[in-house]
């Protein structure tokens, strides 16, 4: 037996030693390791999940032809952040650990910033998935990059078709609990306002909150009636909001961002006729976003749910186009590259870093629900002159 | 305005009391305070949505939605906590946070993520008219459900020997069992009349919301706990009187608070349940048992 048990043990011995050079020869200066903090369950998941399929899809692609800037192989770590800040923190603290070297967060500003505190004194540069909030980057630093068109460029937006539309009287209805459902309505607001409109009332809501009806009284009692109901809310609040607020009589059409243009919100069907929301692009006949969607179907099984999967890919190409710029894969020349990205063609258009505060210039596109489709109203980039400051 | 207001109040109030049941008729008899209510509650609000998916008609979604929860809640009592009988609170109530989380994960991963809309039928999200104002008839079946559902539970445990049963197992358990009565029944038949309420309260719930989501059980569930201990932990009363009581505050403080304070909501309701319990520790319509968590 001992004999034995001395033969397992060089056995293991030799495994593990195999196992060590193995891990070695991948770690190679050649390879890059891009750590993704990202939600695959909790709240986030509906997010993160369609933006990561995206961005997996591209470093496969690039990864096929080389990998970034033709030369540095990808290698994505991804663990869970269970759409929690605090275990953000931790799992990008394991990835840094890990040799990270970009920096992948959630769907949200919170998360993002946690994240980001720890990647800010390494200088590794890092970029949310499509968080939003335009005060997420200056929060965290010079490493830290939105990608997804920002909630004040967004709300200004649907502002200025609310505008054009003949809307003259909102109601803001925000929650506190995140900075994207508690700022994007009041960047609206302050457009509105600036454009001729009036907020005639503002209404508050707790994430996860079940019932609506005290809220939509006070709406149905407005003395001043607004003709609009501006929100940020998502899913599952905006399901519950519109059900008791079509419940309780009220026809006034309601308007949000991006957060509602979502397979779930879509199979609403009727009750969301009319709603107007933004997405990062929109496929027309032979764009290069409707090529991407037919070679993601391709990939993934199935179609993309929504813009966050392009905007994913689009990171990818961003990344390998600073990497490309940089020439090595060096943290701080890598996040240089990016913040002097100047009108870099991705999939829906023209992407600009240069000149920002880290939030891309991008276009919007403005979509409305009608008959649960999500149909194209126009394609639009804000006067920058009017996005209200974060 | 006012009497819309209170209409409100008293639609969330029912669904709060009936949750609040769900979890005051478990905790009566076995001392457990079932943290997988609420799971009770998605699998319930699945099941509607895949009875509708394959095409039944809505009542009879309905009604195997609702037969779901209730089944699946013996089958949770049958796996989970039935080897651990005897076992210390704490230990059941550690058994029901793992079962649901487990559960919480199950839905995730085997499901979905995301949210599912569930299309209600058209006239549920009608309105009715008197005089001058209007009552919509989502929470008009919201009152008469929960209504119904207090009624036909007072009536079982008044006139049948089970109910009986129960009353008497939740004053001593040990006595009923020496008259012969099989614990087992007895608890399983609570856990059936638990899983019964939270396929009724999914019900109205996912009426009022129009999406089932993986995690759709944990706000009905806190809300069921802190009901159930403003209103006396283990007795069936205080369980109804804390529902109505946390609905109808809830109700007020958002219609009433300015849009400033709102947000504070939550903190008041809380700061208001402290104050209940320091004035009556044992809750508003104490347990003939006091037991305590």
């Amino acid at each position: 037996m001992p004999s034995l048990y001395r033969l397992r043990r060089a056995a293991l011995c030799a495994a593990v030693s195999g196992a060590t050079i193995a891990v070695v020869s991948t770690a190679s200066a050649e390879e890059i390791i891009i750590g993704a903090a990202t939600a695959q369950t909790g709240v986030l998941a509906p997010y993160d999940q369609p933006a990561l399929a995206g961005l997996r899809m591209a470093l496969d692609e690039l990864n096929a032809k080389g990998g970034l800037g033709g030369k540095y192989t990808v290698k994505l770590m991804i663990k869970d952040t269970r759409s929690d800040t605090a275990q953000t923190a931790t799992v990008a603290q394991e990835l840094i650990d890990a040799g990270a070297k970009i920096m992948i967060t959630p769907c949200d500003a919170d998360p993002s910033i946690s994240a980001g505190q720890l990647t800010q004194p390494l200088g590794i540069p890092t970029l949310t998935l499509c968080g939003s909030a335009p005060v997420l980057t200056g929060a965290v630093g010079d490493v830290m990059f939105g990608t997804y068109p920002a909630d004040n460029v967004q709300a200004t937006a649907v502002a200025d078709f609310a505008v054009s539309e003949g809307k003259k009287k909102v109601f803001l209805l925000t929650s506190p609990d995140t900075t994207y459902t508690a700022n994007l309505p009041e960047y609206f607001g302050k457009v509105f306002e600036k454009k001729g409109g009036a907020v005639v009332g503002r209404g508050t809501f707790t994430m996860g909150q079940p019932d609506f009806s005290a809220e939509i009284t006070n709406i149905k009692g407005l003395a001043d009636k607004p003709d609009l109901i501006m929100t940020a809310a998502y899913e599952p609040d905006f399901p519950a909001f519109i059900q008791q607020l079509r419940g309780a009589g009220v026809t006034i059409p309601v308007y949000g961002a991006d957060a509602i243009g979502t397979p779930t919100i879509k199979a609403l069907g009727k009750l969301v006729d009319g709603v107007v929301y933004t997405a990062a692009g929109y496929a027309e006949p032979g764009s290069k976003l409707e090529a991407f969607n037919a070679a993601f179907t391709k990939y993934a099984g199935h179609a993309p749910e929504s813009t966050y999967e392009v905007n994913g890919y689009e990171i990818g190409l961003i990344l390998d186009q600073a990497v490309k710029t940089a020439g090595t894969d060096d943290p701080k020349a890598v996040r240089d590259a990016i913040a002097n990205l100047k009108d870099f063609e991705g999939i829906t258009g023209k992407i600009t870093y240069a000149g920002t505060n880290r939030m891309p210039l991008r276009p919007v596109a403005l979509m409305r629900y009608d008959g649960g489709e999500g149909k194209h109203v126009e394609t639009l980039i804000p006067d920058a002159a009017d996005v209200p400051a974060p | 305005m006012v009497a819309q207001q209170i209409i409100n109040a008293v639609s969330l109030g029912g669904v709060y009391a009936l949750l609040a049941l769900g979890l005051a008729i478990v905790f009566s008899i076995v001392g457990l305070i079932n943290f997988a209510h609420g799971e009770l509650m998605t699998l319930s609000g699945y099941a509607l949505l895949a009875s509708l998916v394959l095409g039944l008609p809505f009542p009879v979604a309905v009604l195997v939605a609702v037969t779901c929860g209730a089944l699946a809640a013996v089958a949770m009592e049958r796996i989970a906590f039935r080897p651990m009988r005897g076992a210390s609170v704490t230990s059941l109530l550690l058994t029901s946070f793992a079962v649901s989380s487990l559960l919480k994960v199950v839905f995730q991963n085997g499901i979905s993520a995301r949210p599912q809309a569930v299309a209600m039928p058209g006239w549920m999200t009608g309105a009715f008219s008197f005089g001058d104002f209007t009552i919509g008839v989502g929470p008009s079946i919201s009152i008469v459900v929960s209504a119904l559902a207090l009624i036909a539970l007072e009536v079982f445990l008044r006139r049948s020997v089970t109910g009986t049963a129960m009353r008497a197992a939740a004053e001593d358990f040990d006595v009923v069992r020496l008259m012969g009565i099989p614990a087992s029944r007895i608890i399983a038949t609570a856990f059936l009349l638990s899983g019964l309420l939270a396929g009724l309260a999914a019900m109205l719930w996912v009426a009022q919301r129009a999406s089932v989501d993986p995690l759709m059980g944990f706000t009905p569930v806190l809300k069921a706990f802190i009901a159930a201990v403003v209103g006396g932990l283990g007795s069936l009363p205080g369980a109804v009187a804390g529902g109505f009581l946390l609905g109808i505050i809830e109700v007020l403080l958002q219609a009433t608070l300015p849009a400033t304070i709102a947000p504070y909501r939550d903190a008041i309701v809380l700061s208001g349940v402290i104050a209940v319990l320091l004035l009556r520790p044992q809750g508003l319509i104490p347990a003939v048992r006091v037991q305590r968590s």
